[in-house]
């Protein structure tokens, strides 16, 4: 990507640093587990699987793992709740804890006590609809930031709901292998269905980048032939949606599914979604404030 | 209700860089950071190339985007529209400085840096450490110099008058490009400025309201 040098500051097109340059990766990072774990317990609650929803849970520790070294003043996280008004990221911290609590209670209750069925319902859809919060909430907080137009969109937050459902049915399918055969039929099919979305709607997205703003369309343009280039064509494209797209629609044509290749979209589909967050971030970038430009 | 502003006439400003160095000076600014700038930018083609001054600052808006986004409440308006940073409620998530659409605000990350790289802290920087303790890991941003408007009001001094009472940038300015006043008060004389010269807030279409005028006349 084309380095702004001091004295062009504001003058040209300037790269938002503050949430992906030195410390401000871990955001990233954070977006990017925070859409797969709670698309993983979204899926695994669906197919009742306590392995899932417990590493779903782990994803989502690493989560605020990931938040706590971004942030400047870590000690200081637990004001985060103070403006759930107007803040996404004030939001997001409290989807995040809800849904903490809410699947360690249901992970506990299907583990030590599968009789209480009731319970397990009732705290199963409300860590559902928090996992749901958690997953969205990622692409309205960048979504939000109307100075940078690539980020400004509608679409943003159903990408980052769809990609990280797509690599929570990815993780979810490989922990099931060797499991019953109809339920590992419907994963894959799911999956496909996700995959497929998931390609259709971020094409739209970055088309629909191209005409909406001459600053936004630049952005494109860099994320397509600049210096991260290469992450979004090998990252977001080939890893993250025609390999395992591939993959899925070629083992829905054979007999027996390849446990080798299942494997390989699982690993490949992560990649994918982590590369997602990290070029949308790093291609943002803030329209001239002079008529120089 | 008061209401601070400034406006700015870019016809006056020469880029003598004398407000930057003023406000670094006033609030012992770290280095690397910038509460003011001046963006040089140029239109046309030579011959007939235009060399644009334009002097920014935080814009102080009345519906300002960096506190909307603030989790923590850190970043607040008081009642006379300046917007401040709390150090000690900020958790340095970066938001605010990602949110604002004119780029005013810098996360203060090195509290080692000096001005003279291996040569230690000059005593003009380790007073202002004690004078401006920064918090590391927090954003830092121009205030409109509220620690001279509110020691002036309260010696009974009228900011945008009295030059102890007014920012800093401001009373430097060498070709008087800057004006400071109350934007609520119609005879104050940035009010004036702002209908007489029909002055124009930078980038209105971002819906802040900012309140830092500019005009070319």
């Amino acid at each position: 990507m084309y380095q702004t040098k001091p004295y062009e500051y504001m003058v040209k097109y300037t790269q938002q640093k503050s949430w992906i340059d030195g410390r401000g990766v871990f955001i990233a990072f954070a977006f990017f587990l925070g859409g797969i774990s709670g698309g993983l317990f979204m899926a695994a609650a669906y197919f009742n699987s306590v392995l899932g929803m417990f590493i779903a849970i782990c994803l989502s520790a690493l989560m605020g793992f990931s938040y706590m070294i971004h942030l400047g003043q870590p000690m200081l996280f637990w004001r985060m709740v103070s403006k759930p008004q107007t803040s996404w990221i004030s939001r997001g911290f409290i989807f995040i804890f809800l849904y903490g609590i809410f699947a360690i209670i249901t992970v506990i209750l299907a583990q030590w006590f599968p009789e209480a069925t009731a319970a397990i319902t009732t705290f199963k859809v409300l860590a559902g609809i928090f996992a749901f919060a958690q997953s969205i909430y990622t692409g309205f907080a960048v979504s939000y930031v109307s100075a940078i137009k690539l980020w400004n969109s509608a679409i943003l937050p159903i990408l980052f709901v769809i990609c990280g459902f797509s690599g929570g049915m990815a993780i979810l399918l490989g922990i099931s292998l060797g499991g019953s055969e109809s339920q590992l039929a419907l994963m894959e099919n799911i999956t496909r269905i996700t995959l497929i979305t998931f390609a259709v709607i971020l094409t739209v997205y970055l088309w629909n980048a191209t005409y909406n703003n001459v600053s936004a369309r630049d952005a494109v343009a860099r994320m397509m032939g600049g210096s991260i280039a290469a992450i979004f064509w090998v990252g977001v494209v080939v890893l993250g949606v025609l390999i395992p797209l591939g993959i899925s629609v070629g083992t829905y044509f054979s007999d027996a599914s390849s446990t080798a290749l299942i494997i390989t979209a699982v690993v490949t589909e992560i990649i994918g979604g982590l590369a997602l967050r990290y070029v949308i971030l790093k291609a943002g970038i803030y329209t001239p404030l002079t008529a120089g430009e | 209700m008061t209401r601070w502003g400034m406006v700015i006439d870019l016809h006056r400003c020469i880029g003598c860089y004398s407000c930057m160095l003023a406000c670094r000076q006033e609030h012992f600014v770290p280095r690397g950071i910038y509460f003011n700038r001046i963006l040089i930018s140029e239109k046309g083609t030579f011959p007939t190339i235009q060399k644009l001054l334009l002097p920014v600052l935080c814009n102080q808006c009345k519906e300002a985007a960096c506190v909307k986004v603030c989790p923590t409440g850190a970043s607040s308006r008081r009642e006379d529209g300046i917007v401040l940073i709390d150090k000690d409620k900020c958790v340095g998530c970066g938001y605010c400085i990602v949110a604002c659409p004119y780029q005013q605000r810098t996360r203060f990350e090195d509290p080692k840096l000096e001005y003279f790289p291996g040569q230690g802290f000059t005593p003009y920087e380790e007073l202002g450490k004690k004078l401006f303790p920064y918090q590391p890991g927090t954003p830092l941003k121009c205030t409109f110099c509220v620690e001279r408007v509110d020691e002036g009001i309260k010696n009974g001094l009228k900011p945008g008058v009295d030059r102890e009472a007014t920012p800093a940038c401001v009373i430097t300015c060498p070709a008087n490009a800057r004006t400071f006043g109350d934007l609520e008060d119609p005879h104050s004389e940035v009010s004036e400025l702002i209908a007489k010269k029909k002055a124009l807030p930078l980038h209105p279409e971002f819906d802040t309201e900012p309140s830092v005028y500019y005009f070319r006349v």
